[in-house]
This record gives C-alpha cells, structure tokens and sequence, in this order.
C-alpha cells in the first residue's frame, strides 16, 4: 500500500516534471485543458477547434494588467477580435492570498466596471492552466490557430514599459499574428519576451 | 481612478494595492533614489563618474539590464549641460532571484548604477554645472510598483577635484562590474538539442558557476545550470529558451565564477559540437 502511494507520487512528479520540461513551442499542438469560467461554466480549449483561441493571462493589481486595461486596450482589443470570431479567455493563476486572485463575483464586477469583453474568464487559482503553458507574466499572450496549433507565445507588444503613452507607437503582436495567420500569411513574430509581472502562483 | 479606488476597495486585496492607488510616488516608501558623484567636482578634460543609488527595502527588487522572466530594467534618460556626454551605464552583475518555475535577474538591497560624464573641451571652472536624471524604475516583492523619480546633482568646475565620501561605494561597484575574460582563457559555445554547452578553459575549475545572459529569451532562466569538470576547466549547460526560433549566432553574457568575480563572455555558437570556436 505504502508502496503503491510512493508509486503514484513518483509517478505525479514525473508527469509534472515533463511537463515542465517539454513546454510546447511554436506550431506544436495547444495543451488541451479544461477550467472554470466566472459564471461557472466549464470550458475546453478542443470545444474551439475550428476557430483562433486567445489566451491572456491576468492580474487586475499589476501596473503592466492596468496599463493595457486603464488605457482600454486590452478591452478594445478583446471587441474587435471576438466581433470576428476569435475566442478570447482571460486565465487567471494568481493563487489565493496573492495579489490578482478574485472570486468569480469579483471578476465579474471588473469585467462589467472595467468594460472588459473577453469571451469568458477563466479562473486558475491552482495554476493549472498557467503552469502548462508555462505563462510567465500578466499580461502573456498565446494565440492557437483554428488547427489547434500554437501560432504565438508572447509579449502584447513591443514596448515592455508600465507607460499608457507607449501603447500608440508600439506593434501590438497580438493584433498582427492574428491579421497574418487569418490571412492565411505566415506570423512575422511568433514569440517575444512578454513582459510584466510574475505570475502570482501558488507556492 | 476613483472608479479603481473602489473597485479595489471591493477585491479583499488590501495594503499592496493600496499603496498603488494613493497620489503620491507609492514605490518611495520600498526604494530610496539618489544621484550621486564620485569626486567633489569637474575637472575640466577629465571625465567624472557619477551613480544612481537605489536602497531598497528589505524584500525588494528592482532589475539587471537583462531582468530575466518578469520585470524591466531601470531606465535612465540623462540631462546634461550643454557639451556634456554621458556613457552607457555599468550594470554590476546580478543575483538570481528565483519564484520557481521562473527565475528573475536584479538586485536586492542596494545597487548602485555607474556611468561616466565627458564634459566639453574648454570648460570654465568657475562655474557649477548640473546634471540631472529621470529614472523610470520597477521595484517588486510579491507585487510590483513603477516609479519616475527626477534627480539632480550640481558639481563645482574645479582645477583639481578630490574623491568624495562615495567612493567606497564606486569602488565596491566597480569589483561586481564584469571584466574581460583572462587572455589565457578559452571559452567556447555549441548549441547541443536542447541546450547550449559553454566550455570554459579557465585552468581550474570553478565553484558553482553562473551564467547570466546579457539577451533575453536565449535560455530557461530558471533551469538548474549544471557544471561538469572537465581537463583545465569546466563545461556549463544552459537550457534553450522555447521562445528561440532560430539558430543563436552569439551567446552573450556574464559568467560569474566561484569568489564572485564576474567575466564577460561573448561567444559565437557553433551549431555542431566537431566544430567549436573559440573567444581569444
């Protein structure tokens, strides 16, 4: 019995081991998960085949979340690519206790104060999600085209700064991976450091 | 704001975001910012260094040139006198600062960021000059805080200047500086799989190395460095980033060896292990 339990353990650690250490790259297949949004209702990234999937990790307490959400441009963003189609779900990891974790009401209060449209919040606070794509920062963007296939994994733009005035001269990678892969083009800028602040995890 | 004020009240998030929202530069109370000079003047046709000081809070960080998985790095846009040049800022090497599965680059405490001040041919020396910096700066603990601070210094032109009470403090920062390697070092890198192989002939081999990379998204910051010894040195593994999408030409960085002395390295990698170039 004590055996078996050990087993399992070694056999958890290995799992979570690999998947640590095979984060998946550009044009690999998107991790299939499974989470809960803020109105309770469960959502599958393999329900989505057929259609571009964002993913926008989130902290509503990180100047770098606030700059993009204070300026309205993560919301604007989020109308304009769900109003053709694409499923865009902000995750949030930060763990309970850590700065960026809501309730579902409380998401939901900032989702309608802030003007915020994403497709649906995800909420992660084990940090499943997070820890399979590996986000390292709110904000980190990642972009699965309609195939399921993982086409950006990075920054929302070029300017790495807490500054609302950078947003007009920067390139917002998200914006152009999306045009160009929806063009049926290839992404100029598959990947870039994202930046911003940790991921508030759990310990 | 006010509707993030309430907004904030509401999330049961409490100090840290409190401090955020108030009107006054919130990152004052976790980091102490100064200008400040290492001699008590200008000599006309010497350059003079001068610093900014950061005294952090117990618990806080702000960030190398290179801030690793999160984070950003200081930035500093100088105002000088008419003539004056500044040079580029010396970043002492850095400590990791590990939130597993990540890893940061910075500094904890107290860092101190050098740079060094041409003034023009043909200055006057009775006059006093000013020099003055903005610094755009990040300080994290748990969370993260932007600051802008505008500081300003002003020098005597003098025909002959003397170290002032800074200079412990700009010679202590100058021993973290990375240095050239030793001419009799060779130090190569070969991109292996998944890893680059860094070997180093140092001619002995080296405590618990640590390479820190001067670009971002080269390697897995947070990846364990493993060191194996080899004959007059020792061979340093790095991860690749997953964010590499094509082959690296160079590997650039600092490799800080057992006492703490820090080495620039910069390297081209070669794509096969047969073929190995070195850095002479």
């Amino acid at each position: 019995m004590k055996q078996n339990l050990w087993c399992g353990l070694f056999v958890a650690l290995l799992l979570i081991y690999s998947i640590s250490a095979y984060a998946q790259k550009i044009g690999d297949p998107a991790p299939e998960f499974q989470a809960t949004d803020s109105n309770g209702q469960t959502h599958r990234l393999s329900e989505h085949r057929g259609k571009f999937v964002v993913l926008e990790w989130h902290n509503n307490g990180c100047p770098y979340t606030r700059k993009h959400y204070e300026s309205d441009n993560m919301q604007r963003l989020q109308k304009e690519w769900t109003a053709l189609g694409v499923i865009w779900f902000t995750v949030i990891s930060s763990a309970p206790g850590q700065q960026g974790y809501v309730t579902a009401q409380q998401e939901n209060d900032y989702l309608k104060q802030m003007n915020g449209s994403p497709t649906a919040a995800l909420l992660d606070p084990q940090g499943v999600v997070g820890r399979l794509y590996s986000a390292k920062t709110t904000p980190h963007m990642f972009i699965i085209n309609s195939a399921g296939l993982l086409i950006y994994d990075g920054a929302i733009d070029s300017k790495a700064t807490t500054d609302k005035a950078d947003i007009a001269t920067a390139t917002n990678y998200v914006s152009q991976a999306l045009e160009e892969a929806m063009a049926g083009k290839p992404v100029t800028t598959p990947t870039s450091r994202p930046y911003g602040c940790s991921v508030k995890y759990a310990h | 704001m006010n509707r993030l004020v309430w907004f904030f009240s509401v999330g049961a998030v409490g100090l840290a975001l409190a401090t955020l929202t108030s009107a006054h530069s919130p990152s004052d109370q976790h980091v102490k910012i100064e200008l400040i000079s290492e001699q008590d003047g200008i000599v006309p046709h010497g350059k003079i260094w001068v610093g900014i000081r950061f005294d952090l809070q117990d618990g806080w960080h702000t960030y190398w040139v290179n801030p690793g998985d999160s984070g950003e790095a200081p930035r500093i846009e100088w105002e000088l006198p008419e003539g004056f040049a500044a040079g580029a800022i010396q970043w002492p090497y850095p400590e990791r600062l590990s939130t597993p599965p990540f890893a940061d680059f910075g500094y904890e405490h107290q860092v101190l960021l050098i740079a060094a001040v041409q003034p023009p041919p043909g200055i006057k020396d009775e006059k006093s000059q000013r020099i003055a910096a903005r610094v755009h700066y990040l300080v994290c603990r748990d969370v993260c805080i932007p600051g802008q601070k505008q500081l300003e210094l002003t020098l005597p032109v003098k025909s002959l200047a003397v170290a002032g009470s800074n200079v412990q403090l700009f010679e202590a920062t100058r021993r973290r500086l990375p240095q050239p390697a030793p001419e009799s070092w060779k130090i190569s890198a070969a991109s292996l799989g998944d890893e680059f192989v860094l070997n180093l002939i140092i001619g002995r081999s080296a405590g618990a190395p640590q390479f820190f990379p001067l670009e971002e998204e080269q390697i897995e910051n947070a990846a364990p460095q493993t060191a194996n010894t080899i004959p007059g040195g020792f061979r340093l593994h790095l991860k690749k980033s997953r964010h590499l999408m094509k082959p690296l030409s160079r590997l650039r960085g600092v490799l800080v060896v057992g006492s703490g002395k820090a080495y620039r390295v910069d390297v081209p990698v070669s794509q096969s292990s047969s073929n190995v170039h070195t850095q002479s």
